[in-house]
């Protein structure tokens, strides 16, 4: 490790890094050594198909399942897929050395060249090392999958979408920073969650909002102060630092953690990111996923009553507030239904679909806060917080 | 009810002979001149196929110029033009005492033994001397002359129809100053050269195809001179004479055998006449069919002994004898058609087959195929069929030919070859009498014994393509196998060159140290994707795959 402007840098980023390159460095030994006894190389992976993907009831998670995948460089069908897993990870093994913090986008480019070659009966050929980034962001994640790494802990960033606010103190790179000192602003959650040192949080339990700007809302009417809450967006669909970050707080301080979406199938969606893991990615959820995180709303009986309970809108909000479903909700929605057996086999998600389905209505949070900021930051939230009504 | 007579004018009917002559002026068709594009063929045809048989039937490296001029002449309006056809030959010649009959008198020839010759009837040439006369009222003219002669002779021929004789109108000789042998035969016909041009290029380039022995010449009206030159010296084995097979007599025939016969007892007859035929089976065939060993055949002439001549020709070809043999026909031989569709067709595959005589009722015969595939030829929707009946090339009534009828019952996706292709097929059948369908010679009836014989060829060569095809598309899969992996290589072998040095003392690598990486994966590409060629050789894969390797550029 080496570099002129390595003083600069923080010792957590240092250390991060030469852990991850004697890492890919170790995985990728055996390759290596293979190609130098003259035996045909390959690499073992785990299938990051959907078919390899079980939900662990235990754990409340969705992970990889056993199946593993021989990726052979002889092999016709795979030799292509072992070039760029090679490549990609000779790219970030290179970057971690040469102390780049490459985005995934970065790598892309740094990778994307074209072979120009002639055939055997002597014409020119092109072919690209990948043609688009959805190429190489899948290679990205088999290196991932091969060496047990994620991509923070290689030290590639992406874009920062998560914000918190709330009474506790963190430590990033070489600074001290209070998150209930930040003003109107909040910390902007940094791309490798697992650098962050917590140092202090006192806090009761965690609210996580879909939206940036409901976000926003709760902050500036002291929402947090009040309850003692740790505040947190991932501004719509979760990076992976906000749900790992959400995730330490739930381990590492046992705090419950309380989701507000939507009330359609996109925001049931997101919660489900949160706690189980997006189905595609399984392998991240391990570390990323948080299986106790609360559904709390906005939820089809506090729309429209259930039983004893009473609605939270009157009929004419109601009517106000309330959108007419469509077809691609409905079919999302009866998906859910079928598939999932942490939705089906939980009877309060049963309920909430089948309200769903049956009104055919959806509402989104702001529907709510119109009803008036205090309502929903002073009655609805800690209200459905104190009598449990939330969905697990 | 009553019988009614029926009443009817009797015309006298009058009564005429005519001549054969006669016969082939009035029926042209039948000689394959039924119009003037087809008769400008025959004629090319005729005249070729005689020099043909005066020279590699005779064991001389042919030499042949063909050439076709139009007359210039004033002509009545929408009048036919006429050719002068010219074709010389270095071959045997024509003794001057036979040429005017050789000429002028049909049903004359050299060619009636049993022996594979083009030429069987005695008339080719004379319905060309009759066409002449017909259209051009013009003699055919003759230069020739044998090894043996002192002298050049020339005669114009003209035919007396009535009498089927020749009338020489003019004659000549000249001392010899050089060893000049062989025959220059010059005609003025009727002709159209437009419609008939294609045919008779693809004729000479057909006859072409399988004499590759042959040097040939032939220039035509346009001026344009289409050259074959000699590419072998190898020629086929001419053929023997052969005496005939006891399946292959009629009545008429034994006649005639017996009547020329020196041959005192029918034991003896058998045993000298015949081919296939020893002195224990004429004893055995004689004994079994009760007929005297030691009786004089002469005696089976005598009109009161018709019945015994009909029984003894019927249990000639009733008895087993030994089949025909067949050293009196000339195949091509594989090596000839090899040579021949190679030189024609540049293709990538190549092979033949000259399978064992058989025969049929009493005349052996030979099928030789040669197929040729891929290289120059252009794929076409069905196989391209070259026929020819002792070497003869057959272009007219191609569908009617038991040829084209097995090449059409043939499943070409069994043998992998999938329409349109780029295959030739050509296939020879020799024998001591082919059975052509007309005297025109232009196609071949559907004798089982052939038909069978000639699926049997065609199948044995396309088994050899057919694996050849399989190798070649495994060739090209592990070529393409070798070339997807090596195109990798270089990515790969960088890749591993920065992965195998430890992060603490990591530098970038060295181009050393990535062709250090190339070399090893070269290696076990090369040992992993193994080819062996078409022709059975081993593919040096590592050379292959290096210069993948090598051509890579990275932008
Ligand atoms: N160019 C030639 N050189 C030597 N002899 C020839 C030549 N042309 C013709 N002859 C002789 O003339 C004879 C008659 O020829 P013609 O073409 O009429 O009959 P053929 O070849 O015997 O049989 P076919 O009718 O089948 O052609 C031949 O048998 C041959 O002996
Ligand atoms: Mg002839």
């Amino acid at each position: 490790m080496s570099g002129e402007h390595e003083h600069f840098i923080d010792k957590v980023d240092l250390e991060a890094r030469r852990r991850a390159a004697k890492v890919i460095y170790e995985k990728f030994a055996p390759v290596i050594k293979d190609v130098l006894a003259g035996r045909p190389p390959k690499l073992v992976i785990p299938k990051r198909t959907l078919a390899n993907t079980v939900f662990d009831p235990e754990r409340g998670i969705l992970v990889l399942g056993e199946e593993m995948l021989e990726r052979e460089f002889l092999d016709l069908g795979e030799s292509r897929r072992f070039m760029q897993t090679l490549l990609m990870a000779a790219i970030i093994y290179q970057s971690l050395i040469e102390n780049e913090y490459p985005t995934i986008r970065d790598l892309y480019y740094k990778g994307k060249h074209t072979i120009v070659y002639r055939d055997l009966r002597g014409r020119r050929q092109e072919e690209n090392t990948w043609d688009e980034q959805k190429e190489s962001d899948a290679v990205i994640q088999d290196v991932e999958v091969f060496t047990g790494l994620f991509r923070e802990d290689m030290l590639i960033l992406s874009k920062e979408k998560g914000k918190v606010v709330g009474n506790m103190r963190i430590r990033s790179g070489n600074d001290v920073i209070d998150l209930s000192k930040l003003g109107h602003g909040a910390y902007a959650i940094e791309s490798t969650a697992d650098l962050i040192e917590f140092i202090d949080v006192d806090a009761e339990f965690v609210l996580v909002v879909e939206k940036d700007a409901v976000f926003q809302q709760l902050h500036r009417a002291g929402f947090w102060r009040k309850y003692r809450a740790i505040l947190v967006t991932g501004s719509g669909q979760p990076d992976r630092a906000t749900r790992r970050f959400v995730r330490r707080l739930h381990d590492e301080y046992n705090l419950p953690v309380y989701v507000i979406t939507d009330s359609d199938p996109y925001g049931w969606y997101i919660y489900f990111v949160y706690k189980v893991g997006s189905i595609n990615l399984s392998y991240e959820s391990e570390r990323l996923a948080t299986p106790k995180a609360r559904f709390l709303g906005v939820q089809m009986s506090d729309v429209f009553g259930y039983g004893s309970k009473k609605p939270y809108l009157s009929d004419s909000e109601r009517k106000k507030f309330i959108i007419k479903a469509t077809d691609r909700d409905v079919k999302r929605a009866k998906e859910l239904l079928k598939n999932y057996p942490w939705i089906y086999k939980n009877p309060l998600w049963k309920r909430e679909i089948e309200i769903f389905l049956k009104k055919k209505a959806k509402l989104e949070i702001e529907a709510i806060a119109s009803k008036g900021i205090k309502f929903f930051a002073f009655k609805y939230i800690p209200e459905k917080i104190e009598t449990g009504d939330w969905i697990q | 009810m009553a019988r009614r007579r029926r009443t009817s004018s009797v015309t006298e009917e009058r009564y005429k002979s005519r001549s054969v002559a006669e016969m082939i002026a009035k029926h042209g068709e039948f000689a394959g001149f039924q119009n003037p594009t087809r008769a400008l063929y025959q004629t090319i045809r005729e005249l070729v196929e005689n020099s043909l048989d005066a020279t590699d039937t005779k064991k001389i490296l042919p030499w042949i110029h063909i050439s076709i001029k139009e007359e210039s002449r004033n002509s009545v309006n929408g009048a036919r033009p006429w050719y002068i056809v010219t074709v010389e030959d270095n071959g045997v010649g024509i003794p001057v005492t036979v040429m005017a009959q050789a000429f002028g008198k049909v049903l004359f020839s050299s060619k009636y033994v049993i022996k594979q010759t083009r030429g069987m009837f005695g008339l080719g040439v004379k319905a060309v001397t009759i066409y002449a006369q017909q259209t051009t009222g013009s003699p055919i003219e003759v230069y020739s002359s044998t090894a043996e002669s002192q002298y050049v002779y020339m005669m114009k021929i003209k035919i007396d129809m009535k009498n089927n004789m020749p009338k020489v109108l003019e004659k000549g000789d000249w001392a010899k100053k050089a060893a000049w042998r062989g025959t220059r035969v010059r005609v003025k016909i009727e002709g159209d050269w437009k419609k008939a041009k294609s045919k008779i290029i693809e004729y000479v380039k057909r006859t072409a195809i399988i004499a590759p022995y042959a040097e040939i010449i032939f220039e035509t009206p346009d001026g344009t001179i289409y050259y074959y030159p000699r590419t072998t010296r190898k020629m086929p084995e001419p053929p023997k004479e052969a005496k005939p097979h006891p399946h292959g007599v009629n009545v008429e025939d034994l006649r005639e055998i017996i009547a020329s016969s020196k041959a005192r007892t029918l034991k003896e007859l058998l045993v000298s006449e015949f081919q296939s035929v020893g002195e224990k089976t004429a004893l055995e065939f004689l004994s079994k069919f009760g007929f005297d060993p030691d009786m004089n055949p002469k005696e089976l002439l005598k009109r009161e002994k018709e019945g015994e001549l009909v029984k003894l020709v019927e249990a000639l070809s009733q008895f087993k004898f030994r089949a025909p043999k067949s050293d009196y026909l000339s195949p091509l031989g594989r090596d000839i058609i090899i040579e021949g569709l190679t030189r024609m067709f540049s293709p990538e595959w190549v092979d033949a087959v000259t399978r064992p005589p058989k025969s049929y009722k009493g005349h052996p015969f030979i099928v030789e195929v040669g197929m040729a595939y891929g290289g120059a030829i252009k794929p076409v929707d069905e196989p391209v069929l070259l026929r020819y009946a002792n070497k003869i090339p057959l272009l007219y009534e191609e569908r009617e030919d038991v040829s084209y009828k097995v090449l059409k019952s043939i499943n070409w996706k069994n043998y992998n070859v999938e329409f349109p292709a780029p295959l030739i097929v050509l296939i020879h059948i020799a024998s001591t009498k082919v059975p052509y369908k007309g005297l025109g010679k232009e196609s071949i009836s559907e004798t089982p014994e052939l038909e069978s014989e000639i699926r049997n060829a065609v199948q044995e060569v396309a088994r050899r393509l057919k694996s050849y095809l399989i190798k070649k598309e495994r060739e090209e899969e592990a070529m393409r196998k070798a070339e997807a992996l090596a195109k990798y290589i270089p990515e790969i072998a960088w890749s591993l060159a920065v992965l195998s040095k430890p992060p603490d003392s990591w530098t970038p690598p060295t181009p050393e140290e990535v062709n250090m990486f190339k070399e090893k994966l070269i290696d076990i590409v090369a040992e992993k994707v193994r080819v062996v060629g078409p022709g059975g050789e081993e593919v040096d894969m590592k050379k292959l795959v290096k210069r993948v390797v090598d051509s890579v550029e990275l932008e």
